[in-house]
């Protein structure tokens, strides 16, 4: 059968028609079908991706009853769904069509007009001759676990994990130590409302064991994680043994800790000072009522030393300032008497409401002192200030704000879910400002301060972010269809060196001992190539970008 | 096991080295200490050797350890007999330490399994080039025999591979026979491994020779061979360079494989460039050829070369045995192993060692990016600097 290509420009209003010259492209590409034996539609169109675009080119399909379809567009990351969906409504396989990338390649990068409708010419060219090469793929659909796993019983997991349990659905709670809480159930009171707020949390760590629909693994671990969005298979750790759980989804919301603050050069901390965390008198306090020294003397001064260890970590811990303030507010609550001074280097007030609160502590003498340097031994503080003056002071108290860290188990646990951690050490989002708490892999979220260093209000937007995405994407009773795009082996060129089940990453590779060859799970599969890239002997094929496949439309384009 | 606290048993024997080997492999099997021998005997037409898998005392009695050739690299003859993991029957394999290093090379693939060989070494004093044994056996075996009585490496008349080989005496085999530097007709029997030591208590050697005298003449031959094999690499390399010296090094390449053939470490079922894939359009090849006005057969030469090179070179164990199977004589090995003294520490892995250390491709260590980095830029500079 001859092969009839259709092959469709895209305007992209101004964007692709006015940097790159369509009419010549429909001019030089029916040349291609001199050589080739095959039919060439080419036409250009306004915005393909339009709704009106999108029923003109299916009607284009059915109509010219193309095999092949070949669009000059924008990138696949923007349209290659659209288009898919398209064909899907026509009988042409999905697969049988390419978007070859027009406008970020071409039109966006190239200032010469002339220059940049080659490339695009030559780029279609080859994306024409790739698709003759092309084989109809087919999807499956597979059902779902709309179960949940949280790893870590801290604010952000409990909030995660009441936002999605329910009748159909059942979440796994993780928890190292041996109650859920996490650190703000230590803490004597919360911002900005003292005394309510802490209520509310013990509200929500009963409503967790009340709920039928979560159970908590307490002192437990993740052992080992296997499956992809909708399916994986998770081993949890206890004390009295393995436990074996299904889930579609998994929330990793394993908390923070703070810094050493011996790491710092400028800090000294022992025992026998009166040199306290911020964690530590937020426990004093909720234990004993009252912020005394280890004499058990009400201090007469005292001072609140902010952003320690914020240099060597390179980045602000976003939350330390509001806290210090409070602190000072637990002091000058205790006794006006107090000389409460702050020493900040600049402070970070995001929120609303924390201004006020600022202010209205500054009212109540509280010395807030910026300073460029400061050197802390013991309760002994030197600084320099702002206009480059030293000073010094000896205090009867001093609290320390260290810089909120990755809590420990942060990297294991990356390893174990093959997610990556950015250069602060925290679980890395798939986009910052856009993309928060998905990560690289589908179906792992990341909320709270595993994320970045957070507050209760900002690790409960993370929690229900995090459930939101879950809730539309894991319904009970919905499938899902697993990527078609996968890597098959060609069992008589294994060698079964199995270099391809170290650099597989989702674990789709196992090794069939009698046959002595590498096996893939193609529904785990997703089809990355690492393993395809990393076959010496060309025994693994991945579907859809074929060793021929890849050379023809490379041939073509340089041609 | 620790350097310092090594001992040896001393054997002697009136033929030296290859007397005291060949004792050794009936004393192993009459003890019971392992039920075969795998070591290479003479062909009756006696113009080659041949890798023998025995466990008749007759046919032992007529096997040569120390070969002056090597027509098939032993570990080839180790995957044969492992590649579907351990066999039934234990084997003591005698092989030169190159040998060795390109089994522990495809142990580290899958395609060799140790678990039920015990592996024999000797300080090696070169192999003779193939050819040049074939057209003259008896000539190969006089200067061969005499390299040997001299107790020290050769010099003249072996692989150019050999001339430059800086891992000629103890590899991690399980037991090594040193014997450079030592009295005439004595060697030591070094245990390398646990599983060496016990065969050694098995088989009732004694351990109580004092090796330091060896070792240090080791090391010496070592440091001489270091300087010649740098001196030799980095002029190979100079002849190398850029594209233009790559097509010029493999011009004589008349593309049949046995470079490829004869290499351990090519463990493929089927090379790409022996598939149909990698064969070109003919339309697309008239196309090229009308673009450059003429164009060369066999295609894909520097390809080739270069695709193998990309495959195999982190693990190239610098045998010379490309070198010794090609039929037009580039210096296949000289190239590979310049490449592999590249490509090696870069990855900070010694292809042939048994420590633990996976591939480098079979692990990823981010501090590598830079590393890579920085030679493809130096590399891309020197380019430059021709241009």
């Amino acid at each position: 059968m001859k092969a009839k290509v259709g092959v469709y420009v895209c305007e992209c209003g101004p964007n692709i028609a006015s940097k790159v010259d369509l009419d010549r492209i429909l001019e030089t590409l029916p040349a291609l079908d001199e050589y080739r034996e095959i039919e060439l539609v080419v036409k250009k169109y306004g915005l393909l991706c339009s709704a009106d675009g999108k029923n003109y080119l299916e009607e284009e399909i059915k109509s010219n009853g193309f095999t092949h379809l070949v669009l000059g567009a924008c990138s696949p990351r923007d349209h290659n769904k659209t288009f898919i969906g398209v064909c899907k409504k026509t009988d042409l396989n999905p697969y049988l069509y390419k978007i070859i990338n027009i406008r970020e390649h071409c039109a966006w990068i190239i200032p010469d007009k002339e220059k940049a409708t080659e490339k695009a010419i030559s780029y279609l060219r080859g994306g024409i001759n790739r698709v003759l090469y092309q084989s109809s793929l087919f999807e499956k659909q597979l059902d779902i676990d709309p179960d949940v796993v949280v790893i870590g019983g801290g604010i952000a997991g409990i909030e995660t994990a009441l936002s999605l349990a329910g009748e159909k659905r059942n979440i796994y709670l993780i928890e190292k130590s041996g109650k859920i809480g996490g650190k703000s159930s230590r803490f004597s009171s919360l911002l900005p409302r003292q005394g309510k707020g802490l209520a509310l949390i013990e509200e929500k760590i009963e409503k967790v064991s009340a709920n039928p629909f979560i159970k908590v693994f307490l002192e437990s671990s993740l052992e080992s994680i296997i499956g992809f969005l909708g399916n994986f298979e998770i081993v949890v750790k206890s004390k009295n043994g393995n436990t074996d759980i299904k889930a579609g989804a998994i929330v990793v919301a394993s908390g923070y800790g703070l810094i050493d603050p011996l790491s710092s050069e400028s800090h000294s901390y022992s025992e026998s000072d009166d040199v306290y965390t911020s964690l530590e008198i937020e426990e004093m306090l909720k234990e004993h009522g009252k912020i005394m020294t280890k004499s058990g003397k009400e201090p007469a001064s005292v001072a609140l030393v902010h952003c320690v260890g914020r240099e060597e970590k390179g980045y602000c811990s976003r939350i330390c300032c509001n806290y210090m303030i409070k602190i000072a507010r637990y002091l000058k609550d205790q006794s006006d008497a107090i000389k409460v001074t702050e020493f900040h280097k600049g402070l970070c007030m995001p929120d609303k409401g924390d201004q006020s609160f600022h202010k209205a502590m500054a009212e109540r003498g509280v010395e807030f002192r910026r300073i460029q340097k400061i050197t802390q031994d013991g309760t002994k503080i030197s600084f320099t200030g702002m206009d480059g003056s030293p000073g010094n002071a000896d205090f009867d108290m001093v609290i320390l704000a260290p810089a909120i860290v990755p809590s420990e188990d942060t990297d294991s646990l990356a390893e174990l879910l093959e997610i990556p951690v950015s250069e602060t050490g925290f679980f890395q989002e798939m986009h910052q400002t856009t993309d928060p708490v998905a990560t690289s892999i589908d179906g792992i979220f990341v909320v709270g301060a595993a994320h970045s260093p957070k507050g209760i209000t900002d690790s409960i937007f993370f929690a229900q972010a995090a459930a939101g995405r879950i809730l539309t994407h894991l319904i009970p009773g919905e499938k899902i269809v697993p990527e078609v795009k996968v890597t098959e082996v060609l069992e008589a060129f294994c060698t079964g060196c199995q270099n391809c089940l170290d650099v597989c990453v989702y674990g789709a590779i196992s090794y069939d001992e009698s046959k002595g060859v590498s096996v893939v799970n193609e529904v785990v599969c997703r089809g990355c190539g690492n393993c395809f890239g990393s076959c010496p002997s060309g025994a693994l094929r991945t579907k859809h970008f074929t060793n021929p496949q890849l050379y023809q439309e490379v041939r073509e384009a340089i041609r | 096991m620790n350097d310092t606290e090594r001992s040896a048993a001393r054997m002697r024997s009136p033929e030296g080295i290859r007397g005291s080997l060949h004792d050794f492999l009936k004393i192993a099997v009459d003890k019971g200490a392992v039920d075969s021998v795998l070591a290479p005997v003479k062909v009756p037409a006696e113009n080659s050797y041949a890798w023998i898998l025995m466990n008749d005392p007759a046919v032992i009695e007529s096997a040569s350890p120390v070969a002056p050739v090597m027509p098939v690299q032993g570990a080839k003859a180790l995957k044969s007999l492992t590649r579907k993991g351990k066999g039934e029957s234990r084997i003591l394999a005698v092989m030169r330490p190159c040998e060795i290093r390109a089994g522990i090379e495809l142990m580290k693939l899958n395609q060799v399994h140790f678990d039920n060989i015990v592996l024999v070494s000797y300080d090696c004093p070169g192999a003779v080039p193939f050819q040049d044994y074939v057209k003259d056996p008896g000539f190969s075996e006089e200067s061969f025999g005499k390299m040997i009585a001299s107790g020290r490496p050769g010099e003249e008349n072996i692989k150019p591979a050999c001339g430059i080989c800086t891992e000629f005496s103890i590899v991690d085999s399980d037991i090594h026979f040193g014997y450079f530097g030592v009295d005439e007709g004595s060697a030591f029997v070094i245990p390398v491994s646990e599983q060496g030591a016990e065969l050694l208590d098995a088989i009732g050697l004694d351990r109580d020779a004092k090796i330091a005298d060896w070792e240090s003449e080791i090391s010496s031959i070592r440091d001489k061979r270091t300087k010649k094999r740098t001196e030799t690499l980095s002029a190979a390399g100079e002849r190398i360079k850029g594209l233009d010296g790559l097509i010029n090094a493999f011009r004589k390449c008349i593309g049949c494989h046995n470079c490829m053939s004869v290499c351990p470490i090519c463990y493929c079922r089927q090379c790409y460039f022996d598939s149909e894939v990698s064969k070109k359009d003919p339309d697309f090849i008239f196309e090229i050829a009308e673009k450059r006005g003429a164009m060369a057969f066999p295609r894909d030469k520097v390809m080739f070369h270069a695709g193998r090179m990309t495959h195999m070179s982190l693990s190239c164990v610098s045998c010379g045995f490309c070198t010794d199977a090609c039929p037009t004589g580039i210096p296949v090995a000289e190239i590979f192993s310049y490449m592999a003294d590249i490509t090696q520490p870069t990855f900070e892995y010694i292809a042939g060692k048994n420590n633990g250390e996976p591939l480098p491709l079979r692990k990823f260590e981010k501090k590598e990016l830079p590393l890579v980095h920085e030679i493809v830029k130096s590399a891309e500079g020197e380019e430059g600097s021709d241009e």
